[in-house]
């Protein structure tokens, strides 16, 4: 039987089919696979001498016709004894390294880099001690087929996920809170999950690993090879529709790296930059800006059998009547999202009070305005121009007027 | 058991299957039944009807997995030399499906997933597995194998049955109105705040509410039956094993299923009177909902699969002609899984609840192991030096122990603290769970039904057919569930209607393994209905058991017995009661019979 500590080396060829490639980030982690190893074999020992027994009484003692039962004991309180307490005792062991495997996996060193998780659906967000979220997306997987002729290719991916940065060999305290319902989140790579609930911060701590050369990642807009590790981050408690699709990678890289990311993300952008910022970590899971249909309208110049979408257009409601989008009307929607339900939608969100200030509100409607040909002010004519760069400073200043 | 004069013919009295003439006669003779035997089939044709159901929704949520969902962007180089760009998305297979079909309406793909797995899951959990073996075949054979001639309250069973037709009719109705998805556990806040302008998660959770009394009054019936009702002669330890495993489930099922109740009643008070109990928008704790749904709902895993274990004693019994080894440490075993089954609700919890809390659930849920174990050795032990074999019954009854020991060994990682957090939530526990549920319960079900099939219908069903019918459901169940442990130790979630490429071959492959376990069933179905059709006769006993089911006619007459039967041997006597040379078929055994044969 192996013993946790040993598989902290390098796993073995049954431990890689059961974990897949990918092996353990961390030391508590690694424990966590010795574990589960040993009991693998404890278990494969226990069906193997329970069915080999079973396969020999079978063919042993088939039912052949003329031939009597031979009588056997009804009971033995001796094979009784020792049949319980073996299993009982193995037990035991489980659970004691189960449960020091546990407190190591959950609890931080004090001097843990804190880093705040906010789950909401269907979205992760980090913030880093500064205060800086991660303007980084990329999607979980990504492959591009060439057609045979090489006339078209096609590129085959999922939606885009944020990234969350953190450092290699570094002490991370997750302090996590859900905004509507639980969610849970799971690091595969670090063999740990916790639910994040709305009403409570849960907590959990991971030692990030040392990188090694032959960890790297291309990064998905230079398409440049980078020293770093990318993981997967999923949701595991069931949240709702896009539940599945409420993700994000970790990526584990150099420490100068790391702290000069936090510094580029500390520096504030123009309004609909910082609104796309937005739009991506909280708002992309429900509203496209292709025109396309999820949960909520898209957010775009287009239009469908339900009406027409995007800033200066009329929205059909649901309760008949259409209503102008201006600048209030997206303001009432992020705050009061059930006020204006638009047609052919339920009414699913929840109000992001408290959870977008009045400068959020006015950066989102910034990149919302960019987003339509109609200009930021249209009972305004002929004042201002018509291109884009000129409609965002515009709108700052029509909101800015407006509050 | 044999009975002072059960030779002495009576047979002018027509099998309970006979009826008045004129269909309508029959319907209302049904109908109004207080018989155990008709509710038992009516209950038998409703579970498995849910069942059909149910395996539906599962092949629907095979189907959509088969491939990821991907958003793809194609670019051709036009016949003026320019790059054009289209995109699309591809893997919605059920939303393809249900367009063609025109259902789709407004959902998009996953929203048709989400509906799909909580149909599953609800229609499996609380419409089939909870009242699928006691109230089918426990209805039918709890009092024939007391030696009774009804169970202790004949009205109040037949209204279980109409309350289970009752709740059942609010959860279909849910499922035409549009579907539910909040999984069938019914998580708050989710359930609480999803779906807000319909009552369909009312509906539902009422359906729920409502099926929980049929449940608390089949379970009371049962241990009055029990306790009251047993043939002169038959002390607590010469029950049948399957009795014994009944009546631990009933125990379960009368004093968990008020908490259901409860927790139901305030989930629909909060969605309705918003009266903030779970929700923490309205001051609720989210949480402790968790705690009072699973407060009943592991104790209910028990009532699915104690009835399953005291199946699997018999048959094995039977089908080896054996006693079965350690008879009372199986009793015994199944009292103890019902009393520890109440202290263990807080593994499903693992990841939400306090450290020590943690600590503690995961030592009590090791307990659970130990009678289970018990159980498992017992088995085995049974078939030592026995006479086996391989029919149908007796095939399940070997697939059980194969299946099911999977599924109880791994459970052992999900106990341990440390392997469940990286596992709780995850494929992992979906292949353990239907280890345990399919493998365990509904094999063991299967095993059941045709083991009593010429009992309960007085005909025999084609053995060939039923064999290539359990050969595809032992391969299919494990293609379909063996790969899904792999899936979770990899990192795949539970509930998701998407996933990272990497998966998808482990995917395909269970969907391939789902199709196997489809056929299989198909090909069972087939097989009893041929049976019902064309089937030959049954004898008495075909098996040779000697518990008293086997002394009434097949199918038994209306009051089951002649004459109130009196028990001479113990249900697994086989080697002092039946003389050497002697068939057990042609039991019971006449006073002569011994020396008939010398």
């Amino acid at each position: 039987m192996m013993m946790p500590t040993l598989a902290t080396a390098q796993p073995g060829a049954l431990e890689k089919l059961i974990f897949g490639p990918k092996l353990p980030a961390s030391e508590p982690a690694a424990m966590a696979d010795g574990l589960f190893m040993m009991i693998t074999w404890f278990s494969v020992f226990f069906f193997v001498v329970l069915m080999g027994l079973m396969f020999y009484f079978m063919i042993k003692y088939r039912r052949r016709e003329g031939v009597p039962t031979e009588p056997s004991p009804h009971h033995n309180t001796l094979l009784e004894i020792f049949w319980t307490v073996v299993p009982s005792s193995s037990l035991l062991v489980m659970f004691v390294l189960g449960f020091q495997g546990y407190t190591q996996q959950i609890v931080s060193p004090s001097d843990a880099m804190e880093v705040r998780i906010e789950g909401n659906k269907w979205n992760w967000i980090a913030t880093y001690p500064n205060g800086a979220n991660s303007p980084e997306f990329q999607p979980l997987s990504k492959r591009v087929v060439e057609s045979a002729d090489g006339m078209s290719s096609s590129t085959i991916k999922g939606r885009d996920y944020p990234i969350f940065y953190l450092p290699e060999n570094t002490s991370v305290k997750f302090r996590m809170n859900s905004q509507d319902v639980i969610h849970s989140f799971w690091i595969p790579e670090f063999r740990v999950k916790r639910d994040v609930i709305p009403n409570r911060y849960t907590t959990y701590g991971i030692k990030t690993p040392r990188l090694t050369a032959a960890d790297t990642y291309t990064h998905q807009d230079t398409g440049e090879e980078m020293l770093g590790r990318d993981m997967w981050v999923f949701c595991a408690e069931y949240c709702g529709d896009e539940h599945s699709r409420m993700a994000a990678t970790l990526r584990i890289v150099p420490q100068d790296y790391f702290n000069q990311l936090m510094e580029d993300w500390g520096v504030t952008g123009l309004p609909w930059e910082e609104g796309e910022k937005i739009y991506k970590m909280m708002c992309a899971s429900c509203h496209l800006i292709d025109g396309g249909k999820l949960v909520g309208p898209p957010w775009n110049e287009s239009s469908d059998a339900n009406g027409q979408y995007g800033w200066g257009y009329p929205a059909s409601l649901a309760s008949g009547g259409t209503v102008e989008r201006d600048a209030n009307y997206y303001r009432e929607s992020i705050l009061d999202p059930n006020a204006k339900i638009v047609k052919g939608y339920a009414p699913q969100m929840q109000s992001y009070q408290g959870q977008l200030d009045e400068d959020d509100i006015n950066n989102i409607i910034a990149y919302i305005q960019t987003l339509s040909e109609v200009p930021p002010n249209p009972h305004l004519e002929g004042e201002g121009g018509e291109s884009e760069s000129e409609a965002g400073n515009q709108a700052e200043e029509a909101a800015g007027s407006e509050s | 058991m044999s009975t002072l004069d059960a030779h002495a013919g009576h047979h002018e009295e027509g099998s309970y299957l006979s009826g008045p003439p004129g269909i309508m006669a029959k319907i209302w003779q049904w109908a109004t039944t207080v018989d155990h035997k008709k509710i038992g089939v009516m209950y038998l044709f409703a579970v498995l009807f849910m069942f059909f159901v149910g395996g539906m929704a599962a092949l629907l949520v095979r189907y959509e997995l088969i491939d990821p969902m991907r958003d793809v962007m194609v670019q051709t180089v036009d016949a003026n030399g320019d790059l054009v760009e289209t995109t699309a998305t591809q893997g919605e297979n059920l939303k393809d499906l249900f367009q063609g079909l025109g259902m789709a309406g407004d959902l998009t793909g996953t929203q048709i997933y989400n509906r799909a797995f909580t149909l599953h899951g609800a229609v499996m959990v609380f419409m089939f597995i909870v009242p699928s073996i006691p109230a089918s075949l426990g209805n039918f054979f709890l009092p024939v194998m007391l030696g009774a001639k009804d169970v202790a309250f004949p009205r109040l069973n037949l209204l279980s049955w109409y309350i289970y037709l009752f709740g059942s009719t609010f959860g279909i109705l849910s499922i035409l109105m549009g579907g539910v998805d909040t999984g069938w556990t019914f998580y708050t806040p989710y359930s609480t705040t999803t779906d807000a302008d319909h009552w369909r998660v009312v509906l539902m959770v009422t359906a729920a509410f409502i099926l929980g009394f049929s449940s608390i009054l089949t379970g009371l019936n049962f241990v009055v039956t029990v306790h009251k009702l047993r043939a002169p002669g038959m002390g607590w330890f010469d029950m049948p094993l399957f009795i014994w495993a009944v009546y631990a489930t009933s125990i379960i099922q009368v004093l968990a299923t008020p908490v259901i109740g409860i927790t139901l009643l305030l989930l629909i008070f909060e969605r309705i009177m918003n009266i903030g109990i779970f929700d923490p928008a309205m001051g609720g704790d989210p949480v402790l909902y968790q705690h009072f749904f699973w407060f009943y709902s592991h104790p209910v895993v028990y009532v699915m699969i104690l009835p399953a274990m005291g199946i699997i004693s018999e048959l094995l019994a039977v089908h080896a002609r054996k006693h079965i080894f350690g008879y009372r440490a199986i009793a015994f075993s199944s009292l103890g899984i019902a009393g520890v089954s109440f202290l263990v609700w807080g593994h499903h919890i693992f990841t939400a609840m306090g450290e020590l809390a943690a600590v503690l659930f995961s030592g009590l849920t090791f307990l659970v192991a130990i009678p289970t174990a018990i159980k498992v050795f017992n088995w085995i032990a049974t078939l030592y030096k026995g006479s086996i074999v391989l029919n149908t019954p007796m095939c399940y009854g070997l697939m059980f122990l194969f299946t099911f020991s999977i599924g109880g060994l791994t459970g052992l990682p999900l106990a341990t603290l440390a392997t469940d957090l990286h596992l709780h939530d995850s494929y992992f526990v979906v292949a353990h769970f239907h280890y345990v549920m399919m493998g365990g319960t509904v094999i063991a079900f299967l095993g059941g039904i045709h083991h009593w099939w010429p009992k309960m219908f007085g005909k025999m069903y084609s053995e060939p057919g039923a064999l290539i019918g359990m050969a595809l459901v032992f391969i299919g169940f494990n293609v379909t569930f063996f790969t899904q442990f792999f899936l979770g130790t990899q990192g795949m979630p539970r509930r998701y209607a998407n996933y990272v490429d990497e998966f998808q071959f482990l995917h395909q492959i269970s969907t391939y393994g789902s199709w196997i376990l489809g056929l299989g069933m198909f090909v069972h179905l087939a097989v009893f209905i041929h049976s019902l059709v064309a089937g030959e006769k049954a004898p008495a006993n075909p098996w040779g058991g000697l518990t008293l089911e086997w002394e009434c006619e097949s199918p038994p007459i209306e009051h089951n017995f002649h004459h109130e039967p009196i028990v001479k041997h113990g249900p697994y006597d086989f080697e002092t009661t039946v003389p050497p040379h002697w068939d057990p078929k042609d039991y019971p055994i006449h006073p002569d019979a011994g020396k008939a044969t010398h």
